[in-house]
């Protein structure tokens, strides 16, 4: 279905790289990659600033079998010199199809064949995959496995498992000038200071405070460390939505924090927390 | 990692058909990119087909690779993410079931900022993140790391699906506007 606003090129452009187009959409989004400067401009746009996100994901060791079969593919291709001539390259379109992918120029369609049967391979494992594991491990197979099953709740459960939610506050007096980056694990209710900019105070202290409408006065978290990274658990005592909610603040503080438990000093930086990884299950909608 | 300028030094000797660079490269982004993958894809056996795929597309394209458009990492990423969602979207399409059968992700550290490299571009980003109300935060952050669907993001937020439409582009609106260009 192409409704008026999947003709607009910015949103086409957007959500392909965000990856929610659907199939019709998408193939549309490609094929104008191919063919569209602009619009080949828009997704470059989006892949480099939404790429940034990429620094929040986990690094995963692949198993070594990738680069061993990855290696014996290139060996298994023409020299790579040969494959940038767009001559030697077409000249090689006719010959005999091997398991190479790389042939860089390539017609379209041949590309789109190839790509096809490499999904064709991987689904066929995944089918294999499967039966094996309802042969070895019936247990490991979710009780909801049934001959039409939703895909979507599968991934739904799947994310549930593993994935704890992450927030992330950049503490600021202006957008120029981040000074303390907050880390908050909701699950673990740890939190981490990172110091990015400010300075180690001489005979003062960093105090870090949760201001919340739900306390007449601002919660000390502790006072901040001279290093780099503050490590602290004192968000224990506090609920998800406060947490999330609240405002953060650090304020200049005798050493060792205020005596008092009351924020004496100015106030330095503040800042709110962003969902940086989304965490396992949405929390559910606030109440207005 | 390697620092970015070293990625692109690598990316150059790369386009040149340098083998040694190109595993230099691998050996500094897989893990990385193989995060990215297997948030998608959620099955070690998809994101091995999936990572190879995208190597063999970096040692073709990386002549293609425009550091003014793009840092190193970013452009890999976004090859991956590309070949990920592809793959995921052709196993939803024949309704195949698909489970983790050999897949336990790794338990992840407390901290996702420790030691990882804080471009000023995504404190930018997250900042503009941050204006967007907190389920619309999650809504376009889930999208991007988990590669779901619409119809996905529709179903895990209790929204129909057009209303989940309206969302992501406002959302994603709103970013631009935000970011600038």
């Amino acid at each position: 279905m192409i409704s008026d606003d999947s003709l607009d090129p910015q949103a086409l452009a957007a959500e392909y790289v965000l990856g929610t187009l659907d199939p019709e959409e998408r193939a549309r989004a490609q094929m104008l990659l191919d063919t569209d400067t602009a619009f080949a401009g828009r997704v470059q746009y989006w892949e480099r600033r939404l790429g940034e996100l990429q620094a929040m994901v986990d690094a995963v060791e692949p198993p070594s079998h990738v680069w061993e079969r990855l290696s014996a593919r290139l060996d298994a291709q023409a020299p790579s010199s040969a494959i940038r001539l767009p001559g030697l390259a077409e000249r090689g379109g006719f010959e005999p199809v091997d398991d190479s992918d790389v042939v860089v120029d390539l017609t379209r369609r041949l590309r789109r064949w190839r790509e096809s049967t490499m999904f064709t391979g991987a689904l066929a494992a995944g089918l294999a995959a499967l039966v094996i594991a309802s042969v070895l491990a019936p247990d490991i197979l979710p009780e909801r496995l049934r001959p039409k099953p939703r895909v979507v709740e599968v991934v739904k459960t799947e994310v549930v498992k593993s994935e704890p939610s992450r927030f992330v506050a950049v503490l600021q007096q202006d957008a120029a000038s981040p000074a303390f980056i907050l880390t908050v694990d909701i699950e673990g209710r740890s939190l981490t200071v990172r110091r990015v900019a400010a300075d180690v105070p001489s005979e003062k202290s960093y105090e870090l405070w949760l201001v919340s409408d739900r306390y007449p006065a601002p919660r000390s978290l502790g006072v901040v460390g001279d290093t780099e990274f503050t490590v602290d658990g004192k968000l224990g005592a506090y609920d998800p939505a406060t947490i999330t909610e609240a405002t953060y603040a650090v304020t200049l503080e005798p050493v060792g924090g205020s005596p008092t438990g009351i924020a004496t000093g100015p106030v330095l930086w503040t800042g709110k927390l962003v969902q940086a990884l989304p965490g396992a299950r949405p929390s559910a909608p606030r109440a207005p | 990692m390697l620092t970015s300028a070293e990625l692109v030094w690598l990316l150059a000797a790369v386009a040149k058909g340098d083998r040694a660079a190109f595993e230099r490269l691998y050996a500094a982004t897989r893990a990385k990119l193989y995060g990215v993958v297997l948030r998608i894809l959620r099955r070690s056996d998809l994101a091995d087909e999936v990572i190879q795929e995208t190597y063999l597309k970096i040692w073709t394209s990386a002549a293609q690779f425009n550091p003014a458009l793009a840092t190193p990492i970013t452009w890999m990423v976004a090859i991956a993410r590309n070949r990920a969602i592809d793959l995921i979207r052709k196993k939803t399409e024949v309704s195949i079931e698909e489970e983790s059968d050999a897949m336990d992700v790794a338990a992840e550290t407390s901290d996702p900022l420790a030691g990882r490299e804080l471009t000023e571009e995504l404190k930018r980003l997250l900042a503009c993140m941050g204006k967007l109300d907190g389920e619309r935060q999650r809504l376009v952050l889930l999208a991007y790391y988990s590669g779901w669907t619409r119809e996905q993001l529709a179903v895990n937020f209790d929204k129909p699906v057009n209303t989940i439409k309206t969302w992501l582009r406002r959302s994603l609106v709103e970013i631009r506007e935000c970011l600038g260009s």
